[in-house]
């Protein structure tokens, strides 16, 4: 498949491609790995007339134990020992994402805001064209929830939930110059499912900060899937946390691959802090989370399956944590 | 639309100039613009690692890949891993334990265990396992092309 023409740009510095962002006014989609937004360009999923490589943008790139720069590739974090022993949730996470050559040239930043998926979007144009194509690309009604003027495709990054359980803040540029905010709250969950983040026009995610209160804490994330590679989850949820004996002294939970965005779960999870998370406690707790959490039919698994696993990967998530604990 | 200037980078070892526009993909560009067509176009949309390349030694995915990002960058294709003459260690041991049937996977196949044993001399069924995983083989059930890295890596590359 070819791709159709399109400019391509290659900016130094956070500043110039600020700059250019300004100057194209909404034309361009941000280059990062290319391994989502290219196989969509082939797709002919809403084809912009410009691309803005971020590929030389120096300040985007390596990452440390305090900072992921957005342009830093899955593989090298993968392979940074003290990085995913620091993290361990981050760590689990991206030797999940997709397989080690997706991860070669996948970035944070990609991952962070990797396009939402969908049965009736993740196809080519000719099959979109049979059905009258839909709300996300070049079509005006949804397929999956045809009473809602809202899209409903899946967030499915696998970096999201595991970055937010250690309360990872994130830092973008734009014409108003920079602000950080937590992570979670880059997501926009009030949003129409096509505008999905926080992030005004033309900013871009320079970095993610990572908390040193947050290293070493134990963590996990689990992720289902139908192959043990390649695919893109069906859920993943992530959870870290300190517990003494069953005690719970710190908790955070969040999920991806069942909504529209990734969320975390801080009232479910402060609930239960300085108590005891008896077998019993955690039944019912994963039995909330699960109902907090509503997948729709439009990826390969069935919604009802996915939403119970919710509850069965929550329970398995603190139970390591509070397992890790116990040894 | 400018049209861009020659793209120059080193391919196989050798500098190459070549026009590509912008929207060139690099798997197109080495087999129908430079003729090496031992790196296969499978699914082109970056599930199958067919057209597994190494950018810069590390193994990468040509058919998602503008060639125009790859300028002044080394790419190693399947034709630059093999001999002049003969076939390299690990594509001997592919031919000696059966791990090819159709041959179409197993370019990629080849170029991603070369980086592997290039980085990890002896590494283990389990890590072979995870390197590969990236590339699909639709005929063989993946036992003999772990058995053949396993066996190139005893001999050393």
């Amino acid at each position: 498949m070819h791709l159709d023409p399109f400019e391509l740009h290659r900016p130094a510095s956070v500043d110039d491609v600020v700059r250019l962002s300004r100057d194209l006014a909404g034309g361009f989609d941000y280059l990062a790995g290319g391994t989502d937004l290219l196989p969509n360009y082939k797709m002919h999923l809403n084809l912009k007339p410009h691309l803005v490589a971020l590929e030389d943008v120096a300040e985007l790139q390596g990452h440390t134990l305090a900072r992921l720069g957005a342009m830093a590739r899955l593989a090298d974090l993968e392979t940074d020992g003290a990085l995913t022993a620091a993290y361990p949730s981050l760590g689990e996470a991206v030797r999940e994402v997709a397989t080690p050559l997706v991860r070669a040239s996948g970035t944070v930043g990609g991952n962070l805001l990797v396009e939402t998926r969908c049965f009736f979007f993740n196809q080519s144009y000719f099959w979109r064209a049979s059905l009258g194509f839909c709300l996300k690309a070049d079509g005006d009604r949804c397929h999956v929830v045809p009473q809602k003027e809202k899209c409903y495709a899946t967030f499915s990054g696998d970096l999201a939930p595991a970055l937010m359980v250690v309360d990872a803040e994130v830092e973008v540029a734009g014409p108003d110059g920079r602000r950080r905010m937590p992570l979670h709250e880059l997501y926009d969950l009030g949003g129409d499912g096509i505008r999905r983040t926080h992030l005004a026009p033309g900013e871009l995610v320079v970095a993610v900060h990572l908390p040193e209160a947050s290293r070493g804490r134990p963590g996990t994330y689990l992720k289902l899937r139908v192959r043990p590679s390649y695919d893109f989850p069906e859920l993943g949820v992530a959870a870290s946390g300190v517990f003494e004996g069953r005690r719970v002294r710190s908790l955070r939970l969040a999920v991806g691959g069942a909504d529209p965005y990734p969320r975390r779960f801080d009232a479910l999870t402060d609930s239960l802090v300085d108590t005891e998370l008896t077998d019993e406690r955690l039944q019912e707790f994963s039995a909330r989370v699960e109902r907090a959490v509503r997948p729709v039919h439009n990826t390969f698994l069935l919604p009802d399956y996915r939403r119970r696993m919710v509850s069965v990967y929550v329970r398995r998530a603190l139970t390591r944590l509070r397992e890790s604990a116990a040894s | 639309m400018p049209s861009p200037g020659p793209l120059r980078f080193q391919l196989n070892g050798h500098p190459v100039e070549v026009p590509a526009e912008s929207a060139r993909i690099l798997l197109d560009l080495v087999r129908e613009d430079l003729h090496l067509t031992g790196t296969k176009r499978g699914c082109d949309l970056g599930t199958c690692g067919c057209c597994t390349v190494l950018l810069d030694g590390r193994p990468t995915l040509s058919c998602l890949t503008l060639a125009r990002l790859v300028e002044g960058r080394s790419v190693t294709t399947i034709e630059g891993v093999s001999p002049r003459q003969g076939l390299s260690r690990v594509q001997q041991a592919f031919v000696d334990h059966g791990a090819t049937q159709c041959g179409f996977c197993t370019p990629g196949f080849i170029v991603t265990a070369t980086a592997l044993l290039r980085d990890h001399a002896h590494p283990s069924k389990e890590e072979i396992e995870r390197a590969i995983s990236g590339n699909l083989c639709r005929c063989t059930g993946y036992t003999k092309i772990v058995e053949a890295i396993q066996s190139a890596s005893r001999e050393g590359v």
